[in-house]
């Protein structure tokens, strides 16, 4: 580990950072949607992506689909999933308490990693597609990270012009902040429910598949995605979906900034205590969302 | 039916004292396992149950309590049932430095630091390589005290239930409850959540610190990744959830029951284990939120000591 | 003498909305007041901003000459204030008995001889050991309103007590409360029902979207005009 840090290497991982927050917040949005709107935290989230993964693993191995255009397959597949798990278990619990539904996700979850794990076995699967480096200067940038980067802002955007301009969008919004008054506006709370679990979903899903160029698909993959998104809603404020954003491109900075003064072992639980230490100082996030 | 009850809770202690004089080796290991898998149970219950915060990363205690114990018998040849005591206290101890920050939140995000928590933990355990052996694992002298084991197994067990009935028939377990309850108007009613939870968090830790330091010498060897097992988790919620989470006896049915599936069913689908743990957990949680004994408990109008 | 509850200049703010706008206020022992606004004006968040429960952001709340407004709800509590909720909130899985209990924190044997005379009161102690969440609605809003007693606060605070509340039972609330006044306890009420609030109440004050609109005897605020324009006129 050099001892002198130059500016090159300050801007190369702060350019890292941010590539890897754009996916973070892409995938987090997703999470964010599901607490917003039906104040559910979903464990399951995590496995959600690593099946993304699978999806454009399988398709890139067997008819060598490009893992870019999966994406086409996977969110749309994992949006009916995120459908199906709502309209069937996830609803029965939505107006439980918080803790009925963070069980039912949680048991939802080992589920679909043990499916995973019989389905796929545990064996590490790759796919290797777009290796090598942008080189600009004095920074390279690997290739799949710059264009998963591309994709998660290109999604992220399209997600974020769909909840702002469109009646579905706004029907979103307003659920999320207040199901009742929603209802008395004429919103089908079920229906938004239905929607918003499925997009988070296929956010998910589009994360997975992007991710899958980057690292070993293996069916616990998502584990640390679930909670590293939970980090970024808390970093953003629940319920705050541009906080959402933020939130991803500060863990990514972080994690990349750490990464210059610790060994690679010890920054995964960077974000663990950088968890601890908002939910402490600041619980409302640090743009300022909902604690209750 | 009450007179009953005691007759047959001392018949079952008599004859789970005398059993290992007739059972096979193979049978006093597996009975101590029985008995771990209460201990755990139970204590999972006295934070999750009771109060409600659910913690999904208690297998870290029962981790810490395995290293704990085996450090101090391998490098400092401590004997084991004093070593496994002091598992318990680091158990303790690691819950005072989480429960410090994560207990001030609010459920749903206390649930999330623990999710993460495994995750650190595994990692600390190779990164402190010098001290555990890291990766590889760390091996103790061999020592064949299974009867020994077995009965501090059962007593560890018998002493997490019998606090838990303390606990639930006094006012300091009726305040825990109110956690659960309504921790906003518990707090307005003069409860110091914070401190209640935390009281809770460390009771529920000594246990798993203790069988795992138990474990962990009648193991012989342990390693990271057998020490800090998310399926122990998983393990512990679904025996508390099944079988009454809340109550003082819904583990200990919960424990039994599972394990003896465990051994007789699903041992032939090892790789089903998770799924069917999943699948449990969502059945209860849709279909009977209350554990078998919390729906007789609703359904006869049972008293809270069951 | 100085007032038992001093609020001052208190602002609350939920994101963009402005729930408490410098509200202020002071309570003298012994007398019963009253609190009413039209829907949204701000008076339970009022009641959480006393309680510990929304911290103000700005402003500055003393109960007996000392500040409670950074204090926790628990600290508040032990203080000497006690308070009822707009949707009751007994602890369901707990009996009667316990709900009362719970809060005590002296000598178990006096406070469960303090909580069956309680009970003897509201003439609910049949149901001491009846889970607190099969119990009718009255049955409930007694039950919260005598767990608020079981440790004697110098200041009660009742958000909508007459709510869902039949005249017989409407009726010993408010002796019960007359009875507290009398003793010298202070009670500060929110209330929608009017004749109760005019009948009960000695001071009132009236806060209309977030700040106090009037403050005077119930007879006074009743012809006040700003008061009928607020509750009517928009």
């Amino acid at each position: 580990m050099s001892v002198f840090i130059t500016p090159a290497m300050i801007g190369q991982v702060v350019i890292s950072g941010l590539l890897a927050g754009a996916l973070y917040a892409m995938v987090a949005l997703g999470l964010g949607l599901i607490f917003g709107v039906m104040r559910v935290l979903n464990v399951a989230h995590g496995p959600i992506l690593m099946l993304g993964a699978y999806v454009t693993f399988w398709l890139f191995s067997t008819v060598g689909l490009n893992p870019y255009l999966s994406l086409l397959v996977s969110m749309p597949l994992l949006f009916v999933l995120g459908v199906l798990l709502q309209r069937f278990l996830v609803r029965r619990v939505v107006d439980a308490p918080e803790l009925s539904s963070l069980l039912l996700t949680f048991g939802i979850s080992i589920a679909m990693v043990n499916v995973a794990q019989l389905a796929f076995t545990s064996d590490l699967r790759a796919v290797e597609f777009l290796t090598g480096s942008f080189v600009l200067g004095p920074f390279a940038f690997s290739k799949s990270r710059v264009v998963a980067c591309a994709f998660a802002v290109a999604i992220t955007a399209g997600a974020f012009l769909f909840l702002q301009r469109t009646r579905l969008g706004k029907a979103i919004r307003a659920v999320s902040q207040s199901r009742e008054v929603a209802q008395v506006c004429g919103v089908n709370v079920q229906r938004i429910h239905l929607l918003a679990f499925g997009m988070a979903s296929a956010l998910a899903a589009a994360g997975g598949s992007l991710v899958a160029v980057m690292v070993a698909i293996q069916p616990e993959m998502g584990g640390i995605y679930t909670f590293k998104s939970f980090l970024v809603i808390v970093l953003g404020g629940a319920g705050n979906y541009p906080g959402a954003l933020l939130g991803g491109l500060l863990l990514g900075l972080v994690e990349q900034l750490s990464s210059l003064f610790l060994t690679t072992q010890v920054n995964e639980a960077v974000a663990y205590v950088l968890l601890v230490v908002v939910l402490l100082v600041r619980p409302t996030g640090l743009l300022g969302g909902r604690t209750s | 039916m009450r007179r009953w009850v005691p007759a047959l809770l001392a018949a079952a202690v008599a004859g789970l004292a005398l059993y290992p004089l007739v059972a096979t080796g193979y049978g006093v290991r597996m009975m101590l396992q029985l008995f771990m898998w209460v201990a755990l149970a139970q204590s999972w219950n006295l934070i999750s149950g009771l109060t409600g915060y659910v913690s999904f990363g208690h297998v870290a205690f029962f981790g810490t309590g395995s290293y704990a114990t085996a450090i101090l018998i391998a490098s400092l040849d401590w004997p084991w049932p004093v070593a496994a005591l002091a598992g318990g206290v680091a158990a303790m101890v690691l819950a005072l430095l989480i429960g410090w920050p994560c207990l001030r939140l609010k459920g749903p995000y206390f649930a999330i630091a623990m999710l993460g928590l495994n995750e650190a933990l595994r990692v600390a355990a190779s990164y402190f390589e010098g001290l555990t052996g890291g990766g590889l694992g760390l091996s103790l002298p061999t020592l064949h005290a299974s009867v020994e084991i077995y009965y501090v197994m059962g007593l560890v067990a018998a002493l997490v239930t019998a606090a838990t009935y303390v606990i639930v028939t006094s006012r300091f377990g009726l305040r825990l409850m109110t956690i659960r309850e309504d921790e906003v108007a518990a707090e307005a009613m003069g409860i110091d959540t914070f401190r209640y939870k935390l009281y809770a968090f460390l009771l529920s830790a000594a246990g798993p610190g203790i069988v795992g330091g138990l474990s962990a010498r009648d193991q012989g060897y342990i390693e990271p990744i057998s020490v800090f097992p998310l399926i122990m988790t998983i393990t512990m919620i679904v025996m508390v959830l099944f079988g009454g989470k809340g109550t003082i006896w819904g583990p200990v049915l919960g424990a039994v029951m599972l394990f003896t599936l465990q051994e007789l069913v699903w041992a032939t689908f090892i790789y089903l284990h998770q799924l069917l743990f999943g699948a449990i957990i969502v059945a209860v949680v849709l279909a009977m939120p209350r554990g078998i004994l919390g729906v007789l408990q609703q359904k006869y109008n049972l008293p809270r000591t069951i | 003498m100085p007032p038992l509850l001093e609020v001052k200049n208190v602002t609350k703010r939920f994101g963009g909305v402005t729930a408490v706008n410098r509200v202020s206020l002071a309570l003298e022992p012994g007398r019963i007041y009253g609190l009413i606004g039209p829907n949204g004006s701000g008076k339970t968040t009022l009641f959480n901003c006393i309680t510990g429960i929304d911290p103000p952001d700005a402003g500055a709340i003393r109960f007996r000459q000392g500040r409670i407004d950074r204090l926790e709800p628990h600290k508040i509590f032990h203080r000497g204030i006690g308070r009822t909720f707009q949707i009751i909130r007994v602890f369901p899985e707990l009996t009667a008995l316990e709900n009362l209990l719970v809060v005590t924190t002296g000598d178990y044997g006096q406070a469960q001889a303090r909580a069956a005379e309680l009970l003897r009161l509201v003439k609910l102690e049949r149901l001491a050991g009846e889970y607190a969440g099969n119990l009718s609605y009255g049955q409930q809003k007694l039950v919260e309103f005598i767990r608020v007693l079981m440790t004697d606060p110098e200041l009660i605070l009742l958000d909508e007590p007459a709510a869902g509340v039949n005249r017989t039972l409407l009726n010993e609330l408010l002796d019960a409360v007359r009875a507290l006044r009398d003793r010298g306890k202070t009670i500060f009420l929110v209330e929608h029902d009017m004749k109760v609030v005019m009948g009960l109440c000695e001071t009132v004050f009236v806060l209309d979207h977030g700040e106090k609109l009037a403050e005077g005897p119930p007879g006074v605020i009743q012809a006040d005009e700003r008061v009928i324009e607020a509750y009517f006129g928009r």
